[in-house]
């Protein structure tokens, strides 16, 4: 982690002179953060560059960036610089406001202002945006990523700073719409809300539905139309079976005279070229963006970012690493990340109430040692990560009524052969009953069976087919059949049983 | 037999009451109507009931009132009653109040009697005043008024309001003051002020049809300023009721019940109406001017608080009445004021519609006195109050002139039909230890703590307080799972008890809380509407409610008015996946943003449910898992005898058997209550306690398949042709038989002798149930 560990040392390596400050982190920064830009996002850039922005190498899109984020941590840089000067209190979880205080800085609807990791994106979509309203020519965008990488979040930045764009340049500013898709009770709504937004003071004629309104409306020319800015999240919720909304969408910004730039954002990455083909042929294919899932730096970055409006040290370092590299390794989802910050540090909580309650041999410690143990450390979060990543697979079949572990041995014997996958309700009945029959346990009926691997289906263990018929019901095993081996070996019953 | 039908109607609005969670059996429901069968063993049993529900706590603080000031003190008691108030109390008018404190307010109020003798109080009914008990009237006639139960009224507020001017009971016009005589006063529609149609600018010819607005409200909606005409100097505008209400100068109620007590002061329940600036989200857009609010708070007021009536009435009535005056008000919906909720009347009449029609159409049941069971006097004393009563049941058909055919069919009681009494010993017999524990094993009786779950429940309770308890009050999402019967509903609704006791001892700040059960919605997306119908008290459509509810979580109104948290609880959260799960992003996603102050509570019985959501919808889901694991045979011995506690009906071996086999199988709390009480049934005649072989007949019911049972049955059908043998037809007679018990799995019967035949249930079953028939031994060889 090369920005991380460089900003970390930095302060130490020249603590007093302002000036020298002032010119040679500059260097250090750079460095760093090339390296940052470089080395995680560079994973994709060059694909990106290929189809990406025409008008900008990548080198020239590198530097351009590296000076905006210069301008954007000048003063940021600064700040941290005199609080790593000034001694950061110890964070006490005691009490009531700091908790207070750290939970809210690490909640998922508290958004700081800017956004790090993301300038680059966030630029692009800027600039397209920027490049549409100069010359007053439609266009559409395309954001897509998995879940938690900060779509939404960045939509809203760019929309914050082409407003002070605006503001600077004296253009006129365009009509802004977001739309979350998800909240459409139909889809042909978008289109009224357009049309609404738009053209609110122009009587609505009831004979042409609203797209038609609008396709007219952007076919000719109407002097002293303003632009419209349509950001339509979960933009997938408009597939419909015919794709016509998704692709009617799409095709307002072909239109000659048409004043809507449309930014769409949703999870899959191919969402443009397979529901709406139709735009290639057009040669108006949107502009892609790709948010990767962060990686482990990032992460890393953004969780220090939040916890800087704490003025206290939450964290150990290595804990927070431990967590990015975790949620890194399996998702990249921020949300992920900060939830299991938040349960990490209500373990803390919960042990310091335990250990408060122990009595005050905890005092006469020496002064640093509580320091330490008022801060979240690796086991803390190692034990929130448990709860998200850990499978309770073999614990659940442990806590299991005996009937169920006697079905999922009898289960594990009928596929052990490697030949069949799956089998019927009925077939399983027989092998169960063979196993009870074997040590006389008095078996239940078939209809007490049934009902009890729909429960193993709700615990997700079995996966019960769809019949008319219950004794016709698919039956197959969801876990690894080794997984249940090793949890019932505890019991010499079903040791034998399995031998 | 009237009294068996009377019985299960009088059951039902228990269940309608929103109120009803408390561990009522339904003997108490039913013993009120037979007072006469009430012996004091009966009682003592009733008044335990009563104690556990908390009742006689608040009941001093009643008999302390300064008779002045009643009013205004009782509203203040009961603003946040300790406990819930028992709302069944249409049904049973006779709630004893401890005795002791009674007493003392004999002593107490001697004085008041006398000096409100003097008053011109007539009653209705002759009444025996030379009984010293509560009596309760039908109609009271009361300063010139009269009152029955079901009337609304207008209800002093505090002592001195009614003192600044006199009622008008005419109101004047807005303009000139005057009175309306003859001519006609027209009302605005947005403040309510009368008009004379001369009066107004430009004048008016006649009374326009649809809405109508003074031309100084719309003065007021243009922003232009247009003041009212002031009254001449020295001459104060005097305010009518209706204002006075509506700026909370006074109360409506409905009056329940009316009684006298015994020191002759006349007291009524009244229901409380509130305004809508007097709910949680105070007046809304949708508000009406005239509309008020039924709440489920309760108080008992003397007579004299009461001001006139007023009428308060349904949509449907409120449209009809055009001209029924200034004291009209609409009432759609009950407002809960524990919860901050609303229910739509019409749904809750609904479901007390059976019992409300019975009480009304037993007239002499619900007026005649119900005399003060809590008293202990011995048996000579009760009967000779029982001739009294009757006596004054007789006078009281006579008086009330009734047309004539309108009682036919209908029985009152076992001595109008000249039934024999049954004898006391035999009907008030105590409650024997095995029906004390059938009825508390019943899965409908809420046990009063819920053992094997306290690591659980201060999980929901730690979830819950380090939501609502700062103030900026985060969004967060709590996803409970667990196997059927392991008490995760339970556990939810308790902890939620819990927190509400909490609010009314102050220690916490109010929330507010809905609870949905994904099953009782017509469609998943119906559920916006019942949230926003919870929290605001109006019905829209859904696609309205999910505009309204989007802007409300959304931060975008930082002024909003509501700032309280609010607790969703949805049950069978599985329900809610539609094909697109648009319903389930949206509920969890208002938890993700700023300001929302949502909390969500989900319940299922899908462990991996957020996996088999779209990543996007586990994403805005969290991290916040609890499972409830199946019971282990331990913890289900300690449900059970948690629940028999004190009731020596069963032996522990027996208790231990049952918990062992279902914990077995499946852990289901739920079956085990279901066997012990079956085992229960089994023994019901049999003075003994239940044993294993009981509790194992109960679980041979319960666990042996059908198909086994239906098997032996068929068997001996089949004895009849067992030795000659039968002809063809009744061979597929009989296979069509067995086919329709699905025992056979049969094709179609068109094809006759080529039809083909498969064995439903395994070959073990059928031996099994074939062996042992003694008309057919020669079977087993064939087996």
């Amino acid at each position: 982690m090369p920005a991380f560990a460089a900003l970390r040392q930095f302060p130490s390596s020249d603590p007093t002179s302002e000036t020298i400050v002032a010119v040679t982190p500059r260097k250090t920064r750079l460095r760093s953060d090339s390296d940052a830009a470089i080395g995680s996002p560079l994973r994709k850039s060059p694909r990106l560059c290929k189809e990406g922005t025409p008008h900008s190498s990548p080198t020239a899109s590198i530097r351009k960036c590296l000076k905006t984020s210069l301008n954007l941590s000048g003063s940021p840089q600064k700040k941290q610089l005199s609080e790593d000067f000034v001694e950061r209190q110890n964070w006490n979880p005691r009490d009531e406001t700091q908790r207070r205080a750290a939970n809210e800085a690490l909640h998922v609807s508290t958004a700081q202002m800017n956004v790090v990791c993301r300038e680059n994106e966030q630029n692009r979509i800027l600039d397209f945006c920027k490049k549409c309203i100069k010359e007053e020519k439609a266009g559409s965008l395309y954001v897509c990523g998995c879940p938690g990488t900060g779509k939404t979040l960045s939509m809203e930045k760019v929309k914050v700073m082409l407003a002070d764009w605006e503001n600077e340049e004296c253009i006129q500013y365009p009509d802004v719409l977001p739309i979350n898709c998800t909240s459409l009770a139909n889809m042909n709504d978008i289109f009224s809300k357009i049309i609404e937004k738009n053209h609110s003071g122009k009587k609505r004629s009831r004979s042409t539905s609203s797209l038609q309104q609008l396709q007219n409306l952007y076919s000719q020319q109407t002097p002293g139309m303003k632009m419209i800015l349509v950001i339509a999240d979960e933009l997938d919720y408009l597939i419909t079976r015919d794709r016509a909304v998704l692709h009617d969408l799409f095709m307002l910004t072909t239109l000659p005279f048409s004043k809507c730039i449309l930014l769409g954002v949703a999870n899959a990455i191919d969402l443009a070229d397979r529901f709406i083909p139709k735009l290639r042929s057009l040669n108006c294919k949107p502009m892609v963006i790709t948010f990767c899932a962060y990686s482990k730096d990032q992460i890393i970055n953004i969780l220090q970012e939040r916890l800087r409006a704490v003025p206290y040290t939450v964290f150990q370092p290595q804990a927070l690493e431990l967590c990015a590299r975790k949620v890194a390794a399996a998702s990249g989802d921020m949300r992920k990340a900060l939830a299991v910050c938040r349960s990490a540090i209500e373990i803390l909580i919960g042990d310091s109430m335990l250990s408060s309650l122990d009595g005050p041999e905890d005092q006469h410690k020496p002064a640093e040692n509580v320091s330490m143990s008022n801060q979240v450390r690796i086991d803390h979060v190692a034990a929130a990560l448990s709860k998200v990543y850990k499978s309770p697979v073999v614990d659940t079949i442990i806590s299991l009524p005996q009937h169920q572990q006697i079905i999922l041995c009898s289960a594990v014997k009928l596929f052990r052969g490697g030949k069949k996958k799956d089998t019927t309700l009925g077939e399983l009945n027989k092998y169960y009953v063979d196993v009870c029959k074997s040590t006389s346990i008095p078996p239940v009926g078939i209809l007490e069976l049934s009902s009890m691997c729909r429960v193993l289906d709700d615990q997700g263990i079995l996966k019960l087919g769809q019949s008319r018929d219950d004794k016709l019901r698919r039956v197959t095993l969801k876990v690894d059949g080794a997984d249940i081996v090793f949890a019932l070996q505890g019991v010499r019953f079903f040791r034998n049983c399995l031998q | 037999m009237a009294e068996t039908q009377q019985m299960k109607k009088f059951k039902t609005p228990s269940k309608g009451t929103p109120k009803a969670k408390h561990p009522i059996s339904i003997d108490h429901h039913i013993a009120p109507q037979t007072p006469q069968s009430a012996t004091p063993s009966a009682i003592n049993l009733r008044r335990s009931h009563r104690l556990t529900a908390a009742f006689p706590e608040h009941r001093p603080a009643i008999s302390s009132f300064n008779t002045h000031q009643s009013a205004a003190k009782t509203r203040k008691i009961f603003e946040n009653p300790p406990l819930v108030l028992p709302t069944e109390i249409s049904i049973t008018p006779a709630s004893p109040p401890p005795v002791e404190s009674r007493k003392k307010r004999k002593f107490h109020e001697k004085s008041a009697e006398k000096s409100k003798d003097s008053r011109n109080v007539k009653y209705k009914h002759a009444a025996d005043r030379k009984v010293k008990k509560k009596v309760y009237y039908k109609k009271v006639v009361y300063d010139g008024g009269e009152f029955s139960a079901g009337h609304d009224v207008y209800v002093k507020r505090r002592s001195d309001a009614s003192s600044d001017d006199e009622d008008p009971e005419v109101e004047e016009c807005r303009v000139c003051f005057k009175p309306a005589g003859r001519r006609v006063l027209i009302e605005c529609d947005d403040c309510l002020n009368g008009f004379h149609l001369k009066c107004l600018k430009p004048p008016l010819k006649a009374v326009p049809d649809g809405d109508w607005v003074c031309c100084y409200c719309v003065a007021r909606k243009n922003g232009e300023v247009m003041e009212f005409p002031e009254p001449q100097a020295g001459k104060k505008r005097a305010r009518t009721a209706r204002e006075k209400l509506l700026s909370s100068d006074l109360w409506a109620a409905r009056i329940e019940s009316l009684w006298k007590e015994v020191d002759g002061t006349y007291w009524f329940r009244a229901r409380w109406y509130i305004i809508p600036e007097e709910t949680a989200v105070g007046r809304q857009p949708h508000n009406l001017r005239r509309e008020l609010y039924r709440t489920n708070d309760f108080a008992d007021v003397e007579m004299e608080s009461i001001i006139r009536h007023c009428f308060v009435m349904s949509p449907r009535e409120f449209a009809n009445a055009a001209d029924g005056g200034d004291d009209v008000f609409l009432c759609e919906y009950e407002y809960e004021v524990q919860w901050h909720s609303f229910k739509r009347i019409a749904e809750i009449d609904n479901n007390e519609n059976d019992g409300e029609r019975v009480v009304d159409n037993d007239a002499d049941w619900n007026s005649c006195d119900e005399f003060d069971s809590g008293s202990d006097f011995d048996s000579e004393e009760e009967a000779a109050y029982e001739d009294k009563k009757r006596n004054r049941l007789s006078q009281l058909s006579s008086l009330r002139p009734v047309a004539a055919n309108s009682r036919k069919g209908q029985i009152f009681g076992l001595q109008k039909i000249g039934a024999k009494k049954i004898p006391e010993n035999l009907r008030s017999r105590k409650q024997t230890d095995l029906e004390k524990a059938k009825s508390t094993l019943l899965l409908a009786t809420l046990p009063k703590s819920l053992p094997c779950r306290d690591r659980e429940m201060i999980e929901i309770t730690t979830f819950i307080k380090g939501a609502i308890c700062d103030e900026q009050c985060l969004g967060r999402c709590l996803y409970v799972h667990g196997v059927p019967g392991t008490g995760k509903t339970m556990s939810v609704l308790a902890v939620m008890r819990n927190l509400k006791s909490e609010v009314d001892a102050g220690s916490i700040r109010p929330y507010c809380f809905v609870e949905i059960n994904g099953l009782k919605l017509a469609s998943p997306e119906n559920i916006y509407s019942v949230i926003y119908e919870g929290l605001t008290g109006h019905r829209v459509g859904w696609k309205k409610a999910l505009n309204l509810l989007n802007a409300r979580f959304s931060d975008e109104n930082k002024c909003r008015k509501d700032t309280r948290p609010c607790i969703l609880l949805i049950d069978e959260l599985d329900l809610l996946v539609t094909r697109n799960q648009a319903v389930l992003y949206n509920i969890l996603d208002w938890p993700t943003r700023p300001n929302s102050k949502l909390i969500v509570i989900g319940i299922a019985n899908t462990m991996d449910l957020p996996e088999k959501l779209l990543p996007r919808i586990s994403s805005r889901m969290g991290i916040q898992r609890l499972c409830f694991g199946p019971y282990n045979f331990q913890q289900l011995q300690e449900i059970i005898s948690s629940r028999l506690k004190g009731i020596d009906a069963f032996e522990k071996v027996a208790i231990e058997f049952a918990s062992r086999k279902v914990a077995a199988v499946s852990g289901d709390a739920r079956r085990a209550l279901e066997i012990c009480r079956r085992a229960a049934e089994f023994l019901q005649n049999r003075k003994v306690m239940a044993g294993m072989a009981d509790v194992e007949a109960a679980i041979k019911e319960m666990f042996q398949a059908p198909h086994i049972q239906l098997a032996m049955a068929v068997s001996s059908f089949c004895a009849n042709n067992g030795e000659t043998f039968p002809g063809y037809d009744t061979l597929l007679k009989v296979g069509c038989k067995l086919g329709e018990c699905r025992l056979l799995l049969c094709e179609s019967g068109t094809r006759h002798k080529l039809q083909k035949l498969q064995l439903n249930y395994p070959n073990d079953d059928v031996t099994f149930a074939l062996k042992d028939s003694k008309e057919l031994p020669w079977l087993a060889k064939y087996i």
